[in-house]
């Protein structure tokens, strides 16, 4: 039977092994950057986080740098970018290009997906009984396009529109822009039920609802179509270190359609919740034919009142 | 044990005969055997090769008067309905790479054409009537000239090394380099 003394000297070694163990086991962990990116919101604030969280924790993990995820409605993006609200931009190209030339965004990578890989296009459609065949048939039409600030669903439409000697301010009935969200299905869904003629839908968006069996193919007729333009972009504030752009735009083209992230409790994988296929480093002189459609059709950067 | 009785022995001499009799008469019947089946497979593989072909020419006969007119977005919107019923089939992908060519995607035309290679031979065989030669020396030509030279530009470009790796393996197939 162990004596008194011994115990004694075994609860205070104890308690003195104790003492340099919890304090060791109990160093602070390492406090990491935090920076803030801000996604152009598609549809709703709900569904970008849904998309981009996944990505966010990625791109953390990736480069140590603990990321906010920031749902940003397109009219008030460069404002708030302006503010200093976010160092990386997540947006469609004209967005980026307003943010370039006002702000000297630096360019990361842009976002693959659909057929076109990092690019896309913008179509004029009709319903393929409409008796219409070429964009000239569309005089005197009423037409739907997608958000204003939509490279392929409007700006292209409406250059389109300028190539083929249509002027969109005075040779349509009218044209009309919807309300609210998912815009760009809406357009589609409005010629196919003929609540208008003529639609600017993105091609992406054709592919997609046609591989959803939303739509069929020989539903619609498409009576033009823009050349491909670069596809929504990742880009950083000026004052962010080059360095760290690079080590951005590696841990986003490494990316594979198997990497994933844990995400309350689920391994999800990043590229599939964000409707992505991957992404491809373009340069900036990939995105000059958005700039001249933007300069003809005096829309911002480059509108003068 | 040899029998020494004659009866037993002409049995016996007998016994063999028949056996061997059989065993002529099974190893003839094989060897005939085996040419049926030889015959009946090179029909059956003929009959599918020829079904197979009537069957593309009809279903993606929409896809191809659409290219013919121009129509190549028109085209792809096409194959993109087909490719719910059929999906990851190698025509669709051979016929998209054409379009995806014509309409300056070039990375995702060749990465169409690999796909389809990849699946199916025959679309890089002169002498198949699946060949489309013309098509996958076109985008080898294109590829290398342009993409070449991109990624002689920019070394780092993952994307543009991919494609030109896709572009090289096109090239292979097409002088008959094996899988």
């Amino acid at each position: 039977m162990m004596s008194i003394s011994l115990l004694k000297k075994l609860v205070c070694a104890g308690l003195l092994l104790g003492l340099v163990l919890i304090p060791a086991a109990c160093k602070p962990q390492r406090e990491r950057p935090k920076m803030k990116i801000g996604f152009m919101n598609c549809n709703s604030a709900p569904e970008t986080l849904q998309r981009f969280r996944p990505l966010t924790r990625y791109l953390s993990e990736r480069l140590d740098i603990d990321f906010e995820a920031v749902p940003v409605d397109t009219q008030d993006f460069e404002e708030r970018f302006a503010a200093g609200e976010f160092a990386f931009t997540h947006g469609n190209s004209l967005l980026y290009i307003i943010l370039k030339e006002n702000h000297n965004l630096q360019l990361i990578a842009t976002e693959k997906r659909g057929q076109f890989g990092a690019r896309t296009a913008g179509a004029i459609i009709a319903r393929s009984d409409s008796g219409m065949k070429s964009l000239q048939d569309i005089k005197g039409k009423r037409m739907v396009f997608g958000p204003q600030l939509a490279p392929t669903g409007y700006l292209a439409q409406y250059n389109l529109m300028l190539d083929a000697g249509l002027d969109p301010e005075r040779d349509l009935a009218y044209y009309a822009i919807p309300s609210g969200s998912y815009k760009h299905e809406k357009v589609i869904y409005a010629i196919y039920f003929g609540a208008y003629d003529v639609a600017a839908a993105p091609a992406l968006d054709l592919e997609v609802m046609i591989e959803a069996g939303k739509i069929d193919a020989d539903d619609i007729t498409i009576l033009g179509q823009s050349p491909i333009i670069p596809y929504c972009t990742f880009g950083a504030a000026e004052k962010v270190d080059p360095q760290l752009v690079e080590r951005f735009r590696k841990a986003l083209v490494e990316l594979t359609p198997e990497t994933t992230v844990d995400i309350d409790g689920e391994q999800v994988k990043v590229l599939k919740a964000a409707w992505i296929d991957g992404f491809e480093q373009l340069t900036d002189t990939d995105y000059d034919l958005i700039r001249s459609w933007a300069r003809r059709a005096n829309m911002p950067p480059y509108q003068k009142f | 044990m040899i029998p020494g009785d004659r009866f037993d022995r002409v049995l016996v001499v007998l016994l063999l005969a028949v056996l061997l009799s059989l065993g002529g008469l099974l190893a003839t019947q094989a060897r005939s055997g085996a040419g049926a089946v030889t015959i009946d497979r090179n029909l059956e593989r003929d009959l599918a090769a020829r079904a197979r072909l009537a069957f593309f020419e009809q279903t993606y006969a929409p896809v191809l008067s659409l290219q013919a007119a121009g129509n190549d977005q028109q085209a792809l919107m096409k194959l993109e309905e087909l490719g719910r019923r059929y999906p990851g089939e190698a025509h669709g992908d051979i016929l998209r790479a054409a379009s995806l060519l014509r309409l300056g995607a070039l990375p995702e035309a060749v990465a169409a054409a690999v796909r389809a290679v990849r699946r199916n031979g025959d679309y890089v065989d002169r002498d198949s009537p699946f060949s489309q030669r013309p098509v996958i020396e076109q985008l080898v030509d294109e590829g290398l000239s342009s993409l070449a030279e991109k990624a002689r530009l920019a070394p780092g470009n993952a994307t543009l090394g991919e494609a030109l790796k896709n572009v090289y393996y096109l090239q292979s197939r097409l002088a008959g380099g094996c899988e």
